[in-house]
């Protein structure tokens, strides 16, 4: 383990270079989605030559003697990795190798060459470059099964069925760390589901067709009509809502099979249609949210074709299947078209709909989607009922809304003089009897404490303890939620005094506690960064109440300085110097909404899509539903590679 | 009555009773082990059962044998009365954790039953490999009703990514391949119903429709066709789809089986697997506070009922975890995580104790169960191998030179019980690979960091 670890703490770091080339885009609005630009092949052309003359002959000199040929070291070989410098691994690999000769870890201390200072930080500095080795690809792509959320509001929107037929399926997480697995477990109950929405929505026989089963089935055909046909017929509407685009004629024969299957088994014409339904339900094409048919053989990087796009699309903003709009628009090929796929990310923002998108993408984000199971102590605070809990997501969504609707810039996720409240979470803001009963409203703030994500109890209540604030999570919320910076773990086997009971260390205040943590140099790298901001929000307890002392009695001391020497001495104030963090902040949320569009994390070639985005980013203020749709329209969202 | 689903009206017997609940079992006549030909002997049951964050060692450890098997230390107190089918080893050491030590508790659990680290150069993706319970199933699932069964306490959506490692890695002990977790169940209804089907309105068991069986192989054949328009990527992802109704296929069948040996053993013509003397299956009851223990034992419970119907021969359950658990129950609103980092504090190593011993309390409340249903020859504990362990030794240093395992069960006489081993010196893949050759799993390569089977503690 290295002995010391660095905060990154300017990611402003390799966006740097990208700045050089924001002036020569052209206007956002009517641009081809993320050409591959001339300044892209002069920036990997840059990368490449400090590569051949900086980086191999340092690797070649300090490294291979170890990490290459037949028993490369830690089964890191980067004799293999120098022949083809920008593929996946050895993106890993060189990451790792930066870190480590940052910190002196490596060559070891052993090691007969070692670097000289010069050397070491030429090899160092490189790593801003990195990303533009990595050829232009809109990275590893893999189908997507639903997820439990769409596959419940698919059924609901197709079916009308209730969504809570699915709340048997397992929790998963959504997003960037979203498994995409599927087991015999979700398997089977996909089968008795299906089984189950069948069973409400057709009809016994002799009975009255339901409404759904007219709309979905048709009226039955008079006597003496071939029954496969229509049977084709209908399979045919079926596929295409379930399967989100037209069905083959392979897939229809496959359905009608099932059709035929269940005549033999001497079941009727409409009970028939029923199983040929639920085979629909069952199939990888409704379940998975995959390409359409073959791609041209020889490619390796494709456009999604346009009913894929549709369903990526509104899976992301609605989780739920396209609309009559969206579905035209694919099947008359013009949906990937810059300008449409713009107005109809918008026309989807702006829809009831889209709170989808912070219950899947915004809570997450925020870290605030436990907020309902999270443990507090009810002899501490008695006030954090399930109804102050959801009045406190509500305020997060309400907000996060706002800003999208607004279109509003980023930098009023921090900074902002509104905020949505009910009775209870008025009570809990110290604003009285202002606001009554339990609907939230908008509500103007004039205590510049509040207003914004960091004043706000969904998140100071998330960052805390069952029965005290944690300044130190606060503090890494920030960097990493907030401002997207990387605050290493702590070191293993170092006890966390943060985790420590009050009694432990008696007679000390929390923050002379955490303190202890720049004391002892090893803690002191990452604490003096992280601590200072979380002290700064002290005044706020753990569900987030304003308070001038703290459970001994003592005044809160919030006052701190940022590393870079800022000063604060109130929440307000660090509200300020972190709204001066705009450009970070909206990178941050970028960054973040691409790996959850994407389902994946981010690397190598995303990262200088993510530059070119930013520059248009900025040019309309860092607006946050400009933003959104910047990833949506991106090369990213809108391509992806096939490996054959 | 519904065309599309046939509600089973098999004579039952009901026996499952909840608050408020009492469920049909279709299957009741023919709880048998569908054993081969040759074999009348009950099959050897592999149950792991999982707490995080260590344990405190001197609270846990007995120093002698003496000690193990007269009064055991304070944790153990539970397992005294069957303290003669139990085995503890001491000297098990976990996967060395680097490069990933920033990352102790994400390891304690994917590491657990694959007792290999996460491939570090793809770190951001699950790429680990089979766990053991996984290549049991493989083994010996296609013969009972569910290959595995996978249950927890907590729903396995904790967001954490310490070391750039893949959130999976947090919530899974499970992997039915390199890069496939396996989902647990956190609900006891749904386990129920998976394990005896699901009651329609009227109370009725709705089983799964024969048809469904060629309705699936229809759609299967579509999917095939689907697969070869993919890419490599998508076809892999096709292909786990494929793998996982294929199962559910093999489910139907199983279920089919077992309805006909019931119809032959209720009119004579074939002689039921049962014993006369074995143990009814026991009642289930699943409880309506939100107490950890007890929702425990439900868990507990189904595994039981599970193993002694045959309905499955190998279940994990993670009990609780690592991260986002805490005891209220115990009177404690702090975490446990927080309560492990104790340094010298004695009231927070008191806490951990103590949530240590709810933990063995429960898996002791399951084994002493065991003890007491009859199976053939025995009990259905000395036909069953049971595993408690945690992932790390201690929670405040994540060490892992001696992770905490007890045993129980004689695994239907491969192993010899009522011992403490004090110094075996091997590792979690030996362990492992000890466990699965004592349930008769053959192993064509060792499980993960293996070298050899700790001899020591066979019969």
């Amino acid at each position: 383990m290295p002995p010391a670890r660095v905060v990154r703490l300017a990611p402003a770091k390799i966006a740097a270079l990208g700045c050089a080339l924001v002036l020569s885009l052209v206007a956002p609005c009517l641009a081809e989605t993320n050409p591959a630009s001339p300044e892209e092949a002069a920036l990997r052309s840059d990368a490449t030559k400090t590569f051949k003359e900086h980086v191999e002959p340092f690797v070649k000199n300090y490294c291979t003697k170890c990490h290459g040929g037949g028993r490369a070291k830690a089964n890191i070989n980067l004799e293999v990795d120098l022949k083809d410098p920008g593929r996946g691994t050895a993106f890993v690999h060189w990451k790792k190798a930066v870190a480590n000769v940052k910190v002196h870890d490596m060559p070891p201390e052993d090691a007969a060459r070692q670097p000289t200072e010069e050397e070491r930080l030429q090899f160092i500095g490189w790593i801003g470059k990195l990303k533009h080795l990595s050829p232009r690809n809109p990275g590893p792509f893999v189908m997507r099964r639903l997820s439990k959320v769409e596959y419940a509001n698919t059924l609901q929107d197709l079916y009308g069925v209730n969504p809570s037929i699915a709340d048997r399926l397992p929790e998963e997480v959504v997003g960037e760390g979203y498994l995409n697995s599927i087991s015999p477990l979700q398997s089977e109950l996909f089968l008795e589901i299906a089984n189950e929405v069948v069973g409400q929505i057709v009809a016994p026989e002799r009975k009255a067709p339901t409404t759904v089963q007219k709309r979905l089935f048709g009226r039955k055909p008079p006597e003496g009509t071939d029954l496969r046909n229509a049977a084709r017929q209908v399979a045919r509407s079926l596929a295409r809502d379930a399967y989100r685009r037209p069905p083959t004629e392979a897939e229809l024969d496959v359905l009608v099979d099932v059709f035929d299957l269940a005549r033999g088994k001497e079941l009727d014409y409409t009970a028939s249609l029923g199983w040929m339904l639920k085979a629909v339900l069952v199939s990888p094409q409704f379940l998975f949210i995959a390409p359409a048919g073959e791609a041209e053989p020889n490619e390796r990087t494709v456009r999604l074709d346009d009913h894929h796009l549709a369903a990526r699309l509104s899976y992301l903003l609605w989780s739920a299947p396209p609309d009559a709009e969206l579905s035209a628009l694919a099947d008359k090929g013009e949906l990937h078209q810059p300008r449409t796929l713009r107005a109809q990310t918008k026309r989807l923002l702006l829809h009831p709909r889209a709170r989808a998108l912070f219950d899947g993408f915004g809570a997450q984000w925020l870290r605030v989607n436990d907020l309902e199971h999270q443990v507090f102590d009810p002899k501490l605070f008695p006030g954090m009922t399930p109804a102050l809990r959801v009045a406190m997501m509500n305020e997060a969504r309400l907000f996060f809304e706002s800003l999208v609707h607004k279109n509003d810039r980023a930098i009023r996720l921090v900074d902002s003089d509104y905020t949505f409240l009910n009775e209870p979470l008025a009570e809990l803001y110290g604003l009285g009897s202002s606001v009554k009963g339990p609907r939230m409203r908008r509500v103007r703030l004039e205590n510049p404490n509040r207003g914004g994500i960091l004043g706000m109890p969904a998140t100071l209540a998330a960052t805390s303890f069952p029965t005290r604030t944690s300044p130190v999570r606060r503090g890494v919320w920030v960097l990493e939620q907030i401002l997207g910076e990387h605050v290493p773990p702590p070191l293993p086997d170092i006890p966390q005094l943060d985790a420590q009971e009050p009694n432990h260390v008696k007679g000390l205040t929390l923050r002379q506690r955490t303190e202890l943590h720049t004391k002892n140099p090893v803690c002191a790298n990452c604490h003096q960064t992280l601590d200072p901001i979380g002290f700064g929000l002290e005044n706020f307890d753990a569900v987030g109440r304003w308070r001038d002392r703290n459970e001994a009695g003592i005044a809160i001391d919030s006052a701190g300085k940022l590393p870079t020497g800022a000063a604060f001495s109130n929440p307000a104030e660090l509200k300020r110097l972190l709204a001066g963090r705009e450009s970070d902040l909206a990178r941050n949320l970028t960054e973040r909404f691409m790996a959850y569009a994407l389902g994946r994390p981010l690397e190598g070639y995303d990262e200088v899509v993510i530059d070119q985005l930013m520059t248009r980013i900025a040019a309309d203020q860092y607006r946050v539903r400009t933003i959104l749709t910047e990833v949506i329209a991106s090369y990213l969202f809108t391509h992806r590679r096939i490996e054959k | 009555m519904n065309p599309l689903n046939t509600p089973s009206t098999v004579d039952r017997r009901t026996f499952l009773k909840g608050v408020g609940v009492s469920l049909a079992l279709p299957f009741f006549d023919s709880i048998g082990w569908a054993a081969g030909p040759h074999s009348a002997k009950p099959p050897v049951r592999l149950a792991f059962m999982y707490m995080p964050h260590g344990v405190i060692m001197d609270q846990f450890w007995p120093k002698t044998q003496e000690e193990f098997l007269h009064s055991p230390p304070p944790i153990l107190q539970s397992l005294k009365p069957i303290i003669n089918q139990c085995l503890m080893m001491k000297g098990i050491s976990g996967v060395p954790t680097a490069p990933f030590g920033g990352a102790p508790h994400a390891l304690e659990l994917s590491t657990w039953l694959t007792a290999r680290l996460p491939d570090p150069d793809s770190r951001d993706r699950i790429s680990i490999s089979i766990s053991a319970d996984q290549i049991m199933a493989n083994y010996v699932g296609a013969q009972t009703l569910l290959p595995s069964l996978e249950l927890a306490t907590m729903p396995q959506t904790w967001k954490e990514n310490q070391e750039g490692l893949h959130e999976g890695y947090y919530n899974h002990c499970s992997f039915r391949s390199p890069t496939q977790p396996v989902p647990a169940e956190t609900d006891p209804r749904n386990v129920l119903n998976r394990l005896f089907g699901k009651r329609g309105k009227e109370g009725k068991v709705t089983q799964t429709n024969p048809l469904d069986r060629q309705m699936l192989d229809r759609v299967l054949g579509g999917a095939r066709d689907l697969r070869r328009t993919l890419g490599r990527g998508d076809q892999q992802k096709l292909d786990e789809y494929l793998d996982s109704v294929r199962s559910v296929e093999r489910r139907i069948a199983a279920i089919e089986t077992r309805q006909q040996q019931a119809a032959l053993e209720k009119n004579g013509v074939a002689p039921s697997k049962r014993h006369a003397n074995d143990s009814a299956p026991i009642e289930v009851k699943i409880p309506e506070g939100d107490k950890r223990s007890e929702y425990m034992q439900v868990m507990c419970d189904l595994t039981i009922l599970a193993f002694q119907t045959d309905t499955t021969r190998v279940s994990t359950y993670i009990s609780s975890r690592p991260n986002g658990a805490s005891y209220p129950e115990l009177g404690f609103s702090d975490q446990h995580h927080s309560q492990t980092h104790y340094g010298s504090d004695q009231e927070m190593i008191r806490k951990v104790a103590a949530i240590n011993k709810l933990n063995v309390d429960q898996f002791a409340y399951m084994v002493t169960k065991m003890n007491g249903l009859k199976e053939g020859d025995g009990t259905l504990l000395d036909h069953s191998i049971m595993m408690w362990g945690s992932g790390l030794e201690d929670g405040d240093q994540h060490r892992r030179e001696n992770l905490p395992f007890i045993i129980a069960g004689k695994g239907g006489g491969s192993l010899r019980t009522g011992r403490f081993l004090s110094n075996v010196r091997g590792n979690q893949g030996d362990l492992l690979s000890t466990l699965l050759s004592c349930a008769g799993v053959p192993l064509d390569r060792p499980i993960g960091i293996a070298t050899q089977q700790i001899t020591d503690m066979k019969a």
